[in-house]
């Protein structure tokens, strides 16, 4: 992976095979709507482009606009000094209803343009057919690309080696792919060994997530520590590591991480693989691979899936919705 | 049976070979944890002696299913009948080791009110790494053999619901299964499926199948109208499959399945084919296979010794 140094000291990476670099740590958008006010929130982006930071996550459905709303903010007047990105939440539906979200996202952003746009949840075994149909998805992402409103796509996703390589055989041009990568994922259900070489040796950015494994617990079950955890996703051949942040504690502490990150050597990598390895081999500490929890609620109703009442995203939903029993927010 | 049922007296539920084992079982079984759920004793009694006059001698259980209660009520309304009856239970170690599988042997024989079991089971093999902890030295597959050896199981073999990876996992084992359950539906037959990939691989040893979920676990596959109740079951059963476990509750729960097991023919290859494309619309992201998707149907006691949440703090 070739690899400069900013000024700051956070690496910068080429994206794919393309001439843009980014920052190898990127801000997770989910995390930020999770702030606890909009000053903290815009605070947090301030800190992270002055820390270095240069990739911005974010989707059309976190924490109903919030998240974008706020990241925009924040970025007032920052907006040519970063990569920006955001995910369509389409699954399985048509392209117009995809165009009309991008239009949402940009407007939330105040921008004109995107840096990546990306499918986000791309979690079903029919997500694939559904997004190569004529008149899904897949032609959303072009026009967009055509109109000069993004500059790259690409797709995400948290469940299964397979949907991803399925994905990947459509033929569809993808500038990115985004997936799980932690040390856990190294020997389960893995990513790592099923999709990254693919991308690597197609030449397509490859967008790291979940580092620590979703929530965070195999850190507050003391099995790793979160440097550890960091360290060894970051240290994967990928483009930039997105992770959540949702206070000024945490974003420093992951600042001190990246700035002058050097990668872990491939002893060190094999060392904590075998160390986690028990815990890995069931799936535990990977619950996104292993059941709904973190499937959002959007992407079931699509799916016809039972939706989980207690889930904070489907509370929000009804909320917004006023219950009317729609999917938020009423689009066209 | 390549599929010539075995000669029966039109009216009764056909019987057929169970793998190579030389046991003969009804082409349908009923299911123990449903017997668990039935109004009480009397209500399984009649149950049992209505399926048994009908042709059915092959009952389903599990050490786990109502923390013993099924068992017990089988056990109950098989007295006087054990000899006709062909009783199966499953060892719920989940990953533990042979003691506490053999502990568990000895439990499910007393509850069953018998001395021997003919199909024993290792429960619930869905996590990516069952095989390897049951096939560790001290691991419950020990157990499975020494069972044999002593007479209390006549035959052994494991069942889960998850991926047919994890079966093929099993089967690659170096120990001769006599018989092997997975989920067998007209949904299965394109998604993720049993069917196709382990179904074949047992037939072809001689392994006795036992398929199970044949409307999608709770009726997901009626209730939403991929098939109707009788297409599902014919579906299942017309499989070449030694017998197909349906869970029954209650008497008219087996008057239905009754109307379709006794004197059951086979579907035609045609009408199966059709079935499975009238259902691969419902069947192709999972969603009324929520076994194989999702954390549902995964039990307690597998995710203890998992150290996954319980279904309480993650239901699916």
């Amino acid at each position: 992976m070739m690899q400069t140094s900013a000024s700051s000291g956070i690496p910068l990476r080429q994206f794919g095979n393309t001439d843009a670099n980014i920052s190898a740590l990127g801000m997770g958008g989910h995390h930020l709507g999770d702030a606890p006010d909009e000053a903290t929130a815009m605070r947090m982006v301030h800190e992270a482009v002055d820390g270095g930071i240069t990739f911005f996550d974010n989707c059309w459905e976190y924490h109903l606009g919030k998240s974008e709303i706020w990241m925009g903010k924040g970025l007032k007047g920052r907006r040519d000094r970063v990569f920006l990105m955001t995910k369509v939440c389409t699954h399985g539906r048509d392209a117009s209803l995809a165009l009309q979200m991008l239009e949402q996202s940009l407007n939330r952003f105040q921008t004109d343009h995107l840096d990546l746009w990306q499918v986000h949840g791309v979690a079903f075994d029919n997500d694939p057919d559904l997004f190569i149909r004529p008149n899904g998805a897949a032609e959303a992402l072009l026009k967009a690309k055509q109109q000069g409103k993004v500059r790259f796509v690409g797709f995400t996703g948290h469940k299964h080696p397979d949907i991803h390589r399925k994905m990947l055989n459509t033929g569809f041009p993808f500038d990115s792919v985004q997936m799980p990568l932690n040390v856990f994922d190294s020997q389960f259900h893995s990513f790592e060994t099923q999709v990254l070489p693919e991308l690597n040796k197609r030449g397509i950015a490859a967008l790291g997530m979940k580092p620590i494994g979703g929530h965070g617990e195999p850190v507050s079950r003391g099995v790793i520590t979160a440097q550890e955890a960091l360290r060894y996703a970051m240290s994967l051949p990928v483009t930039t590591t997105i992770t959540g942040m949702e206070s000024l504690e945490v974003l420093r502490q992951n600042l001190a991480i990246a700035q002058g990150f050097q990668p872990m050597s491939h002893q060190e990598m094999q060392a904590l693989r075998d160390r986690v390895k028990a815990q890995a081999a069931d799936g535990r500490f990977e619950l996104y691979k292993m059941s709904l929890k973190f499937d959002n609620p959007e992407s079931r109703l699509a799916h016809e899936f039972p939706v989980d009442m207690q889930q904070v995203e489907m509370k929000e939903m009804i909320q917004a919705t006023k219950n009317t029993g729609h999917p938020f927010p009423k689009i066209g | 049976m390549e599929n010539k049922e075995q000669e029966n007296v039109v009216g009764l539920v056909p019987h057929r070979p169970l793998g190579g084992t030389g046991i003969q079982v009804s082409a349908m079984a009923l299911g123990g944890y449903h017997l668990g759920s039935a109004t009480n004793q009397q209500e399984v009694n009649n149950i049992v002696a209505r399926a048994m006059d009908a042709g059915i001698n092959f009952f389903d259980n599990a050490w786990d299913y109502h923390n013993g209660h099924s068992e017990e009520v089988v056990g109950t309304a098989l007295k006087g009948k054990r000899q006709q009856a062909i009783v199966m239970t499953k060892v719920c170690t989940h990953g533990r080791g042979k003691d506490v599988a053999m502990q568990q042997l000895e439990q499910s024989l007393r509850r069953l009110q018998t001395d021997y079991l003919d199909l024993w089971q290792i429960h619930e093999v869905i996590y990516e790494n069952d095989s390897d902890l049951i096939f560790r030295p001290g691991g419950a597959a020990e157990a499975l053999l020494q069972a044999k050896q002593q007479g209390k199981v006549r035959a052994i073999g494991f069942t889960g619901h998850k991926d047919p990876s994890i079966h093929l996992k099993m089967l690659a084992q170096d120990l001769a299964f006599d018989t092997v359950q997975m989920p067998l539906n007209c949904l299965d037959a394109t998604f993720r499926s049993f069917e196709t990939n382990v179904l074949p691989v047992a037939k072809q040893r001689g392994i006795g199948v036992l398929g199970m979920k044949s409307m999608g676990g709770s009726g997901e596959i009626v209730v939403h109208g991929a098939a109707t109740p009788e297409q599902a079951l014919r579906y299942a059963m017309s499989l070449p499959v030694s017998s197909t476990i349906s869970g029954v509750d209650s008497m008219d729960v087996l008057e239905q399945n009754l109307a379709v097991a006794r004197g059951f023919q086979p579907m035609p290859a045609q009408e199966m084919q059709a079935l499975r494309e009238q259902c691969k619309f419902f069947a192709s992201d999972g969603r009324y296979e929520l076994y194989k998707v999702t954390k549902k149907y995964d039990g307690e006691v597998g995710r203890e010794q998992h150290g996954f949440p319980t279904s309480g703090e993650l239901p699916a």
